[in-house]
């Protein structure tokens, strides 16, 4: 194809796509897109977001359409620890393991999720913290779900509702989901939905992937896979770099 | 700055981290030590995971300690014989502490294991270093007779050896038994474990302080090399990006103690260096007894 039957092309479709979006009683569009796809976690890696940004063709805000935005880290495994007093000393006490947890949780919204949808309708879509199934192993007490909760959110990795999706000209929008340092590698899901009248008429999904990068992802690779290396790498390493400052420092 | 550390799974300010360096650095030139047992728990207390803390800290105490003993080896202060009975005994310590390490993290209790280790071991060796230096600026200007060096019972144990360096002919179960102690503390802990291993060869062993540095740096080198190996082979907590953020501080701190302890007096030195040891015993302490902030803490399931 020449240049310029692709440029008539693209001017066609261009003409043709408002036309699409503004036909009633089509099945409600959204695109929705990330602005990467890949966060690179190098050593100078302090953190992050996530910018999904998208578009729909009613009106967002108001009386109509709504936009939620989740994104989950891959599954991991945690242990919460109560800490308790023992002759004085505080301890680690009783324990409790988490299975199957998202490392990472992030929920954005134009409107607060609580307003958006009928309390079973959310608990379906499981759109909420309060709704994010933890399965419990070891101490059954309540607390240590509550704890985990708080702990996550502190550290930064679960983000409930902390801002709202940004919306542009009526029809844009744009979420940012905080990353902190701390976040896991891996594969993200980002799902987009459109919220009409509390149901969710559309949605898309997106990938991501956390990666490391450069030497801290070499590092960490050696260390992993070729642990004996990585052991004497790290004790050469060590008494090189001493005996080089001890050289290049001396006094006297 | 920020730097991403690779095993520790966060970001540091790397100028805190060379801050640290260096003040452990010039605080142990100052008082002749590695300073292990002052940079663990500080990177603990900046949010380091015990474990890294640590097993990075034996591997900057390995660094820390090189060039101290190439320069004793060369002025030929290093009993060899003693330094391999001590190192046999290390190996032996260190494996079974990393053993040990690695239970402790399963089961959950590594960072109470480890401030336990450091306020039981830093509050003895801190009072006596105290109780002892005090003592001998008290008495200072009394003059003792001299001997050659105290003949205590435990050195009547049977498999005797000569250690010529160190003018000595004694049985190999007591430096053999330090080395095993030193071993295991220095896997828990992090350290080298020159602060009691120096006490020990004078008070216990008997031996001449002139080799008493050299051969102690022998065993500190040696011990932690095998704790490096094997934390990270079994444990996975050795990063080396804060090993080399610490020792770029700490090869310079370390000129600028050495330089300054010179006009120190060694019993000044060595009372201030029970203080301070007290001090990280004391601070540690008061953590373990005050109502920690966070009632709960969360951690990878093993």
């Amino acid at each position: 194809m020449s240049a310029r039957a692709a440029l008539l092309l693209l001017a066609a479709l261009l003409l043709a796509a408002p036309a699409a979006l503004a036909q009633p009683g089509a099945t409600p569009s959204l695109s929705a897109e990330l602005s990467t796809r890949r966060i690179e976690v190098s050593t100078a890696f302090t953190g992050g977001e996530i910018l999904v940004f998208g578009a729909t063709d009613r009106l967002i805000g108001g009386a109509g359409d709504e936009i939620v935005v989740l994104a989950t880290g891959p599954r991991t495994s945690l242990v919460v620890r109560q800490k308790i007093e023992v002759l004085g000393f505080w301890i680690n006490g009783p324990s409790a393991r988490f299975n199957g947890i998202p490392s990472y949780w992030a929920l954005a919204s134009t409107r607060p999720v609580e307003l958006m949808f009928a309390p079973l309708a959310r608990s379906e879509l499981r759109l909420g913290l309060d709704l994010l199934p933890l399965p419990q192993i070891g101490d059954p007490g309540p607390q240590f779900r509550r704890a985990l909760r708080e702990l996550k959110q502190r550290q930064g990795l679960w983000v409930d509702q902390l801002r709202p999706i940004e919306v542009s000209g009526g029809r844009l929008f744009h979420a940012r989901l905080p990353v902190p340092s701390t976040v896991a590698t891996g594969t993200y899901r980002v799902e987009v939905m459109l919220v009409r009248d509390g149901r969710v008429v559309a949605r898309q999904d997106l990938a991501l992937d956390v990666e490391r990068v450069g030497s801290a992802a070499r590092i960490a690779d050696v260390a992993q896979g070729l642990p004996v290396l990585y052991a004497l790498a790290c004790i050469l390493l060590a008494a090189f770099a001493g005996w080089l400052g001890s050289v290049l420092f001396r006094r006297g | 700055m920020q730097v991403y550390l690779p095993i520790a799974e966060m970001s540091v300010d790397a100028l805190l981290l060379l801050g640290i360096g260096f003040g452990v650095g010039w605080l142990s030139g100052l008082f002749g030590v590695g300073g292990g047992f002052l940079l663990t728990p500080l990177l603990i207390l900046i949010g380091i995971p015990s474990a890294v803390a640590v097993g990075s800290g034996a591997n900057q105490t390995l660094g820390a300690s090189v060039s101290g003993l190439m320069a004793q080896w060369r002025r030929g202060n290093v009993d060899l014989r003693m330094g391999v009975v001590l190192l046999i005994g290390g190996f032996i310590g260190s494996a079974a502490g990393v053993q040990l390490f690695a239970w402790l993290r399963r089961a959950g209790q590594v960072d109470l294991a480890v401030a336990i280790f450091y306020v039981v071991v830093l509050g003895t060796v801190g009072a006596l270093m105290v109780r002892e230096s005090v003592g001998a600026i008290l008495r200072r200007n009394k003059a003792r007779p001299a001997r050659l060096h105290e003949h205590l019972w435990i050195h009547g144990l049977p498999f005797k050896m000569r250690f010529r360096k160190s003018r000595l002919y004694i049985s190999v179960i007591p430096p053999l038994l330090i080395g095993v102690a030193i071993g295991v503390l220095s896997a828990v802990m992090g350290v080298g474990g020159g602060f009691m291993l120096v006490p020990a060869m004078i008070y216990l062993l008997g031996m001449p302080t002139s080799v008493v540095i050299g051969t102690s740096l022998f065993q500190v080198v040696f011990v932690t090399a095998n704790v490096t190996f094997l934390q990270a082979v079994q444990v996975g907590s050795v990063d080396i990006v804060l090993t080399l953020l610490l020792l770029a501080g700490g090869v310079v701190g370390a000129q600028f103690g050495a330089q300054m302890g010179t006009r120190l007096r060694g019993e000044e030195t060595r009372a201030l260096l029970g203080a301070l040891v007290l001090a990280v015993a004391g601070a540690l302490l008061w953590d373990l007894l005050s109502v920690p902030g966070q009632l709960f803490v969360i951690g990878p399931a093993p």
